[in-house]
C-alpha cells in the first residue's frame, strides 16, 4: 500500500459517489467513509514503515507529463509529507462521521468533500511545483460549493469571500512560481531544480514576498485573515473541520516547502516582517476571539491565532522553529477539527443556535454531558496544556523563537495567556453557565450518536497521543526537514 | 502550375464548398415543392461535409511543395485547419432555436462558406490571399449574425458589419503600406526586407493598421464594441463560430504577421527596458483588454454579454503571449485560444438551452439548473471553471503555460521582463472567477423556480455541450496532446 493510495482513494471515491444512482444515495456516506479510511490507512502504513526503516529509500513516482513546460508527475513521500497525510486522513474520517446525518444532496456533498481531500493529499505529496499548484487549486471550487450550498450564517457571502481570497492568493502564487521558473531557465518545475537555481538578490527581494504571501493568505496571515473566520463559520461542519484543520495547512506547507526553499535570500530579508505579522496574528486572533458572541466565531479567530504560531515557527527558521511549525500544523489540524465538529455538529444540530448567550438556556453541562466533556478536553488541548499536542507544538515554536527573535517571546506569552482567557470564557459560557433558581428548565436534548462519539474519540486520541509521546511525530518531521530543500534556510 | 497538387492541397476546402453548393441545391429543390427545407436534412449534410473535410485533411499527406506561393503548407496551417473544422462542426451541431431561421439551406451554406474562409486564412503567408480569405469568412459571418429577422439580430449584424468593414479597410491599407515598403507579397519576404531596414516608418505604420484590423477579429479592446451586441443578438450557432473558430484564426494570422513577418521589429515591453516596437503597443492593448473586459463583465446580468466581455478579457491574455515575441509563449497562446474557444462554445450552448427553456439569458434564468438538468449543469461547471482557470481543466494549463512562458522568454538576464503584465493578467484573471461563480451559484446553489421542468435538448445540442466538456477535461489532464503539436509546429515555422 503506497502513499499514492491516499490520492487514488479520495478521487476514486469522489467519482464513485458522483456516479451513484439516485436511489442508492444513502450509500454515498459509506463509500466516502471507506475511501477516507483507505487513505488514512495508506498514510498510517507509510508512517509506520518510515519509523521502522528510517533509512529505506522513500516511495516516489516520477513520470513525464507536459514536456514543453517541463512539468512532471513527481510525487514523493518523506516523513513530513506522511505525517501531514495522516493528519488529513484522520480529519477526513472524523469529518465524514460528523456529516453522517446530512440529508440534503448527499452524493454531491461527499463527492466534493472527497475532492478536497484528494487535492490536499496531492499537495502534500507533490515534488513538482506545477503539480503542487494544480492540486492546490483543485480545492477552490469544491470549497465554494460546500459552503454556499450546505452552509449557514451568511453562507453565500462567506463562500464568495473565502473563494475570492483563495483565488487572489493563487494569482500571487502563479506569478511567483512563473517568475522562479523563468529565472531558473524555463525548463523545469521540479522543486529541487527551482531551489538549486541561482537567483539574484534583487529578484528574490520581490519574488519571495509575492510567492510567500500567496501561500500565507491561505494560512490566515494577518491582515489577510478575514476570510477565515467568516468562511469557516458559514461552512457546514465537515467543511469547517476540513478548511480550518487541513486546507489552511496547505498554505503553511506551501510557504515552508515552496516559497522558502526557492528564495532563501529573499526569505532572509523578509523574515523579520513575517515574524511581525505572525505575532500580530497571534495577538489579534486571540483578542478578537475574546469578544465573540458566536461559538464558531470564537473557534474561527482562535484558528487565526494558532496559525500565527505556525508562521512564527517558519519565521524563526531554526530547526526547532520549523519542527514546531510542522507540529503546530498537525496539532491545530486535529484540535480545530474537534472544536468545529463539536460546536458545529454536536451542539448546533441539537440547539440550533451557537450564540453564547442563548446556549446558556440549554445548560449543556447537564443536557449534553458527553459534548461538554469533549469540548473541555478540546479546549485544554487548544490552550496548549501539557499532555496535549498543542503544548508540544507551542513549546517547540517558543524554543525556535528564543533562538531567533527572543524579544518576540513577550507578545507570544501574552498571546498564550489571552488564548487561555478566550478559551475558558467560551467554554464556561457555552457549556457551564451559571444558572439561577428562576431559570427555565433546560430542554431535553438527544444524546450523542455513535458516529459523533467515534469521531470525537478518534481526534482526542490523536491529540493526546502526540502530547504524551511526541517522539514518532518528531522523528517523521525531522526526516522531512533533513531534505536538501531546507538546508539553505536552516542556520 | 500543378493542378492536381493544388487540388490535393485544397481538398478540405473543395469539399466544404461542394457541400455548401449541395446544401443550397437540395434546399432549392425541396423549396420548389412549396415547403421549406427541413433543418435536420441540411444540418446533417453540413455535418457530413465537415466530417469529410476533416478526414481528407488527415488522409492527404503532409509536406511537399506548395502548388502556389499563395498557400503555406506548414504544420501550423494543417493543425489549425483541423481545429477550425472541428470548432466549426461543434458550432453547426448547436442548432438554431425553433423558428429562428427561416431559410436553413442558406444559413448552413453560409456557415460552410465562413468555415472555408477561415480554413483558407490559416494556411497562407500571402498578403493578398490572406485578405481575400479573411473577407470570405467575414462577409459570411456578418450575414450569419443577422439571420433571424428580429431587431436585435439586425442591430448585431449591422454593428458587426460596420466595425468589420472599417477594420477590413484598416487591414487592407496596412497590407498595401507593407507591400509598398517591401515590394513583396509574402511574409517571409517582408521579414527579409525588414531585416535590412528594421525601423522603417512605412512598415511600422502598416503593422499598426494591421493590428487594428486583427484586433477587431480578436475582440481586443478598444476594437471590441461589436462584441456584446453580436454575442447577445446573433443566433447561438453564429456566435459559437465567431467566438471560437474566428478568434482562433485571428490569433493564427497575428502570430504569422508578428513572428514571421515582423519578428525583427518587436522591440521590448519589458519593465525598465522598453524599446520601441510592436511589443509595446501590444502590451498596452493586452492590459486595456484585460482590465476593461474583466471589469465590465462584473456588471453584466445577461450571460451572453458576460461571455462577450470575457472574450475581450481573454483576448488580452492571448496578446500577453504574443508580447514575448517568442515561439514558446506564442505556442501557449495558440493552445489557450483553442481551449478558450471550446469553453466559450460550450458555455454558449448551455446558455442557448437555458434561454430556450426560460425565455432569456439572464443570470437568474440559470437558477437551479442542477435540478433541471444535472448533466448540463456539470458541463457548465467545466466551462466556467476552465474559463476561470481552475484545474484540472485545460483553461488552467493554458493560462499557466501562457503566463510562465511569457515570463520565461522575457525575464532573462536578471530583468523582470513582462512580470508587470503577467501580474496584472493573473490578478484580473482571479477577479474573473467572481462573475463566472455568479452564474455557477445560480446553477448549483439556488433553487429552481416553481414553474420549471427538466430541460430537454436534441442530440446535436447535447454533443455541442458534451464534446467540448470532455475535450476540456482530457486536455486538462493530458495537455501534451495539443500543446506539443502546437509548439513543435511553431518551432518548424519559426526555425
Amino acid at each position: 500500500m503506497t502513499p499514492a493510495w491516499t490520492i487514488l482513494s479520495a478521487f476514486a471515491g469522489a467519482l464513485l459517489v458522483l456516479l451513484l444512482p439516485a436511489r442508492s444515495a444513502a450509500l454515498s456516506r459509506v463509500i466516502a467513509l471507506a475511501a477516507a479510511i483507505v487513505g488514512a490507512l495508506a498514510a498510517a502504513v507509510g508512517c509506520v514503515a518510515k519509523l521502522a526503516h528510517p533509512d529505506a529509500t522513500p516511495w516516489s513516482f516520477d513520470r513525464d507529463w507536459i514536456p514543453s513546460l517541463g512539468a512532471r508527475m513527481h510525487l514523493a513521500a518523506d516523513g513530513l509529507s506522511l505525517a501531514l497525510l495522516l493528519l488529513t486522513g484522520v480529519v477526513a474520517i472524523a469529518g465524514i462521521l460528523f456529516s453522517w446525518n446530512i440529508d440534503k444532496r448527499q452524493r454531491a456533498f461527499f463527492s466534493l468533500f472527497l475532492t478536497i481531500i484528494g487535492g490536499v493529499y496531492g499537495v502534500f505529496l507533490s515534488r513538482d511545483a506545477f503539480l503542487l499548484f494544480v492540486c492546490y487549486e483543485v480545492v477552490i471550487l469544491p470549497k465554494y460549493l460546500l459552503i454556499a450550498i450546505w452552509g449557514s450564517t451568511r453562507k453565500e457571502y462567506g463562500a464568495m469571500k473565502l473563494t475570492m481570497y483563495s483565488i487572489g492568493a493563487s494569482a500571487l502564487i502563479l506569478v511567483g512560481l512563473a517568475a522562479a521558473y523563468a529565472a531558473a531557465g524555463g525548463t523545469s518545475f521540479d522543486l529541487q531544480h527551482l531551489a538549486a537555481a541561482d537567483y539574484s538578490p534583487g529578484f528574490q527581494a520581490w519574488a519571495f514576498p509575492v510567492l510567500f504571501l500567496g501561500f500565507a493568505v491561505l494560512a490566515g496571515v494577518w491582515p489577510f485573515h478575514t476570510w477565515a473566520p467568516t468562511g469557516h463559520v458559514a461552512a457546514p461542519t465537515a467543511a469547517s473541520m476540513l478548511l480550518a484543520g487541513v486546507v489552511m495547512k496547505l498554505g503553511a506547507f506551501g510557504a515552508l516547502c515552496v516559497a522558502m526553499p526557492i528564495f532563501p535570500e529573499g526569505f532572509a530579508q523578509w523574515r523579520g516582517a513575517i515574524a511581525g505579522l505572525a505575532v500580530m496574528g497571534v495577538l489579534y486572533g486571540a483578542f478578537t476571539a475574546l469578544s465573540q458572541k458566536d461559538l464558531k466565531f470564537v473557534i474561527g479567530y482562535s484558528s487565526v491565532s494558532h496559525m500565527g504560531f505556525v508562521l512564527l515557527g517558519l519565521a524563526a527558521a531554526t530547526h526547532w522553529g520549523l519542527r514546531g511549525a510542522a507540529l503546530q500544523m498537525i496539532s491545530h489540524g486535529i484540535i480545530a477539527g474537534l472544536l468545529f465538529g463539536i460546536a458545529g455538529r454536536v451542539v448546533y444540530a441539537r440547539t440550533h443556535t451557537r450564540d453564547l448567550a442563548e446556549l446558556r438556556g440549554f445548560d449543556l453541562w447537564r443536557s449534553l454531558p458527553g459534548a461538554a466533556v469533549a469540548f473541555t478536553l478540546a479546549t485544554a488541548a487548544s490552550m496548549g496544556l501539557p499532555g496535549f499536542s498543542g503544548f508540544v507544538a507551542e513549546i517547540s515554536v517558543a524554543i525556535g523563537l528564543w533562538e531567533s527573535f527572543p524579544l518576540l517571546l513577550i507578545p507570544l506569552i501574552l498571546g498564550i495567556v489571552i488564548t487561555g482567557a478566550f478559551s475558558l470564557r467560551a467554554l464556561q459560557k457555552a457549556f457551564f453557565p451559571v444558572r439561577g433558581e428562576t431559570d427555565a428548565k433546560p430542554p431535553k436534548l438527544p444524546p450523542l450518536t455513535w458516529p459523533e462519539i467515534t469521531a470525537i474519540v478518534l481526534l482526542l486520541a490523536v491529540s493526546l497521543a502526540i502530547g504524551i509521546y511526541p517522539k514518532p511525530w518528531i522523528v517523521l518531521i525531522d526526516d522531512g526537514l533533513a531534505s536538501p530543500l531546507f538546508q539553505s534556510i536552516l542556520p | 502550375m500543378n493542378y492536381s497538387a493544388l487540388f490535393q492541397q485544397l481538398l478540405p476546402e473543395v469539399i466544404l464548398v461542394v457541400t455548401a453548393l449541395a446544401v443550397l441545391g437540395t434546399s432549392l429543390a425541396i423549396e420548389a415543392r412549396g415547403k421549406p427545407a427541413p433543418l435536420s436534412v441540411v444540418s446533417s449534410m453540413t455535418c457530413l461535409g465537415l466530417l469529410l473535410a476533416g478526414v481528407s485533411l488527415i488522409l492527404v499527406p503532409a509536406g511537399g511543395d506548395a502548388a502556389t506561393p499563395m498557400l503555406a503548407l506548414d504544420p501550423l496551417a494543417r493543425l489549425f485547419k483541423g481545429i477550425v473544422i472541428a470548432l466549426g462542426l461543434l458550432a453547426v451541431l448547436l442548432p438554431p432555436a425553433k423558428d429562428e431561421i427561416r431559410q436553413p439551406g442558406e444559413f448552413h451554406a453560409l456557415l460552410l462558406f465562413a468555415i472555408t474562409g477561415l480554413s483558407l486564412t490559416v494556411g497562407t503567408n500571402h498578403l493578398l490571399f490572406l485578405f481575400v480569405a479573411l473577407e470570405l469568412a467575414s462577409l459570411s459571418l456578418y450575414l450569419l449574425a443577422g439571420f433571424p429577422r428580429t431587431a436585435r439580430a439586425s442591430e448585431a449584424s449591422l454593428k458587426y458589419f460596420l466595425f468589420g468593414g472599417v477594420s477590413a479597410a484598416f487591414l487592407l491599407f496596412g497590407l498595401s503600406l507593407i507591400y509598398g515598403f517591401s515590394h513583396a507579397a509574402t511574409l517571409p519576404e517582408v521579414a527579409a526586407a525588414l531585416a535590412a531596414d528594421p525601423t522603417s516608418p512605412l512598415a511600422l505604420a502598416g503593422l499598426a493598421m494591421i493590428l487594428a484590423g486583427l484586433g477587431f477579429k480578436l475582440a481586443a479592446a478598444p476594437f471590441h464594441y461589436w462584441a456584446p451586441d453580436v454575442y447577445q443578438g446573433a443566433p447561438a450557432t453564429s456566435v459559437a463560430l465567431v467566438a471560437a473558430a474566428s478568434k482562433a484564426v485571428g490569433l493564427v494570422v497575428l502570430v504569422r504577421f508578428l513572428l514571421i513577418g515582423f519578428h525583427a521589429a518587436g522591440g521590448s515591453a519589458n519593465w525598465g527596458e522598453i524599446a520601441s516596437g510592436w511589443s509595446v503597443w501590444l502590451s498596452i492593448l493586452a492590459a486595456v483588454s484585460i482590465v476593461l473586459g474583466n471589469v465590465l463583465a462584473l456588471a453584466q446580468t445577461s450571460v451572453r454579454r458576460l461571455l462577450a466581455y470575457s472574450a475581450v478579457a481573454n483576448s488580452g491574455y492571448l496578446l500577453v503571449g504574443l508580447c514575448a515575441n517568442g515561439a514558446a509563449a506564442a505556442g501557449a497562446a495558440l493552445f489557450y485560444v483553442v481551449v478558450y474557444g471550446l469553453a466559450t462554445l460550450g458555455a454558449l450552448a448551455v446558455t442557448a438551452s437555458v434561454e430556450r427553456d426560460r425565455g432569456d439569458d439572464s443570470v437568474g434564468s440559470f437558477a437551479g439548473l442542477v435540478h433541471r438538468s444535472p448533466l448540463q449543469a456539470l458541463a457548465l461547471l467545466v466551462f466556467m471553471a476552465s474559463l476561470a482557470g481552475i484545474p484540472p481543466l485545460a483553461g488552467f494549463v493554458g493560462k499557466f503555460a501562457l503566463f510562465s512562458k511569457a515570463l520565461a522568454e522575457t525575464a532573462t538576464g536578471g530583468g523582470s521582463g513582462l512580470a508587470w503584465l503577467v501580474t496584472l493578467a493573473a490578478v484580473m484573471s482571479a477577479v474573473s472567477l467572481y462573475y463566472y461563480l455568479k452564474v455557477l451559484k445560480q446553477a448549483f446553489v439556488n433553487d429552481a423556480p416553481e414553474d420549471s421542468a427538466s430541460v430537454h435538448i436534441c442530440p446535436g445540442h447535447g454533443l455541442a455541450i458534451g464534446l467540448p466538456a470532455l475535450a476540456l477535461v482530457v486536455l486538462g489532464l493530458f495537455p501534451s496532446l495539443l500543446l506539443e503539436p502546437v509548439t513543435s509546429a511553431l518551432v518548424v515555422l519559426l526555425g
